[in-house]
């Protein structure tokens, strides 16, 4: 499926362009598997999410989900899915968890005997019974995804569509996502996610799409993705002093095949993929001659290092 | 069927109970139609006539009014501010019973704006009021509250589209204040107004609240010569029928604007 927005831009002199969003974007997904959908900001992820769950049309091709057609049977795929978007909004702060849940239950059509029970149970599920009436306004970043998490089980969906779930948390909340996310797998519900963090794909996820500039480059299982660099080695400097001139020129070595660092004031690191592995060291040294080098490691390769690769292209 | 009214009546319970934990509505609500009140009923103390009349009724009408222009277009607003419109949409319940519910909120919430208008009248400045038909009052009164709220639906319809449907609403609270009568009759409008009048369905729910107040109004009503209740009567069954016409409006136009929201991705961040 395709996803073509039209833009126009200026008052007096209105221009019109068209920004391509997904472009031949097709893939399966099993019955009870975990999938994953990354890529960089601005990738397609969230607009191939959007089509799938009926909130945009694509502009060509077809998206079926349950077997339903998500342009033409909107109302048989919203039924069967639930959809929790990643940050802190998409609640309604003021009022209080129980409102939340019931309200959206309402619009689920879950009938009413049936829905005091499940919010209950979704509640004791995340652990917010204890705060249940409080006003959402007065939880921490970790219960308000924890609810936003119980809003999209609402009407006991087949599917859920996470996007980026754990997103701005903290290590200690994203590690109980995640764990919820296992768990609902285990229960037999079919998950779309997508997200930034390689290693969170890697622990969760049974295949995983990379989605660069609106097009899948690669689709297979985490092992299977690491396998696109299995020929190299990831050698990581850490240092002190490097330049965004100096991490340029290394773009520039014929056999780096990629470069991505982090150059924070305390912290400087550079990771580099490349088939030499040791050879390069020298290589390296030279081109920091005029930084500090604390420390150089030979590693073996990532999902993080075949993701970088995939979508530096 | 049922299912519709129990989308309609939650998203109208959530409404008000953001209305209620955000006290802001005090200002709007209380104290700008106190101020206002007090103000008119200043001034025109000595008048003759209805004055308590439409000082009160068209009070309590404007804030009515007011409320559900500016509160029922800003619906869609409202859920885009608390990153809940994706979540709404993605719902199977249709859209436009979500923002009904809200919309029969903002408008019953504009009511305490005439029971404010009300008692600084009565209690304040001594203006006599007496209901002549309490029965027919109420009646003419929820049908014109729900006659605005299916109006505020067509306006929330354009803030699917387009942001800029807030200065559209702006711009049109004060015109139709004064084209459906609520500031005074529409008589004292130039003819080329009065179509416009008649189109709007609260124009008629006005004058049968009137009606139903003081059976000397038949006189300046848009039925003078009839009995009071055949003119209230007639009243009400105009603006039911406009009413529907508006739900049959604002039913096609949410369709289109949603459909057309799918494709330029207007209603959500992609």
């Amino acid at each position: 499926m395709c996803k073509v927005f039209n833009v126009t831009r200026g008052i007096m002199h209105r221009t019109k362009s068209q920004v391509v969003a997904v472009k031949d974007v097709s893939f399966e997904v099993d019955y009870g598997e975990l999938f994953g959908v990354v890529g960089p900001n601005g990738a397609g992820k969230t607009t191939t999410i959007k089509m799938l769950t009926t909130m945009l049309l694509p502009t060509s091709g077809k998206a079926l989900v349950l077997g339903y057609d998500c342009a033409k049977e909107v109302t048989k795929v919203r039924e069967r899915i639930g959809i929790v978007l990643g940050g802190e909004r998409g609640l309604y702060t003021r009022v209080s968890a129980v409102d939340n849940l019931n309200y959206f239950a309402d619009l689920y059509g879950v009938p009413r005997n049936i829905r005091d029970k499940r919010v209950k149970e979704l509640l004791d599920f995340m652990g917010l019974s204890e705060r249940a009436h409080n006003r959402v306004e007065t939880y921490s970043k970790g219960m308000k995804q924890r609810l936003h998490l119980a809003r999209g089980l609402i009407n006991d969906p087949d599917i859920i569509f996470l996007d980026e779930p754990t997103v701005g948390l903290d290590p200690e909340i994203s590690i109980e996502t995640r764990r919820m996310i296992k768990e609902l797998v285990d229960k037999g519900k079919t998950i779309l996610l997508t997200t930034h963090y390689m290693f969170e794909a890697d622990e969760l996820c049974k295949r995983v799409a990379v989605i660069r500039n609106g097009e899948i480059v690669a689709l297979d299982t985490p092992s299977g993705l690491k396998k696109y660099v299995m020929d190299t080695s990831v050698v990581e400097v850490e240092g002190y002093g490097i330049t965004e001139k100096e991490v340029a020129k290394f773009r520039e070595v014929p056999d780096v095949m990629s470069v991505s660092a982090e150059l924070g004031e305390d912290k400087q690191v550079l990771k580099l993929q490349t088939p030499k592995g040791s050879e390069i060291i020298a290589e390296v040294q030279q081109i920091l001659k005029n930084s500090r080098i604390y420390d150089i490691k030979i590693k073996e390769p990532t999902l993080e290092d075949a993701y970088l690769r995939l979508v530096e292209g | 069927m049922p299912e519709t009214f129990r989308v309609i009546y939650s998203a109208f319970r959530m409404a008000m109970l953001h209305w209620i934990a955000d006290p802001q509505w005090v200002i709007p609500n209380i104290i700008a139609p106190f101020v206002f009140t007090t103000v008119a009923l200043t001034l025109f103390r000595d008048s003759t006539g209805p004055f308590g009349l439409y000082a009160v009724l068209g009070g309590g009408m404007m804030g009515m009014w007011g409320n559900t222009v500016y509160s029922s277009g800003f619906a869609i607003e409202f859920e885009k501010w608390q990153g809940t419109l994706e979540e709404v949409i993605v719902a199977p319940s249709k859209l436009i019973h979500v923002i009904t519910g809200r919309a029969i909120s903002n408008a019953l919430f504009g009511l305490t704006n005439m029971i404010a208008i009300l008692v600084i009248a009565v209690a304040g400045f001594r203006v006599s009021l007496g209901i002549s038909d309490p029965l027919m009052f109420a009646a003419s009164l929820l049908l014109t509250l729900l006659s605005v709220s299916a109006l505020g639906l067509i306006f929330a319809s354009a803030f699917v589209l387009s942001r800029s449907a807030q200065a559209l609403t702006n711009g049109l609270e004060t015109p139709l204040y004064i084209v459906s009568g609520s500031m005074f009759p529409i008589a004292l409008l130039p003819f080329w107004i009065h179509p416009a009048a008649y189109v709007l369905g609260p124009t008629w729910g006005i004058d049968a609240i009137r009606l139903a107040t003081s059976a000397d109004y038949v006189s300046q009503s848009f039925w003078a010569g009839l009995s009071p209740n055949i003119a209230i009567f007639l009243d009400l069954t105009i603006m039911i029928l406009i009413t529907l016409a508006y739900v049959l409006i604002a039913t096609v136009l949410f369709k289109l604007v949603e459909k057309r929201a799918r494709i330029t991705g207007t209603m959500v961040e992609a």
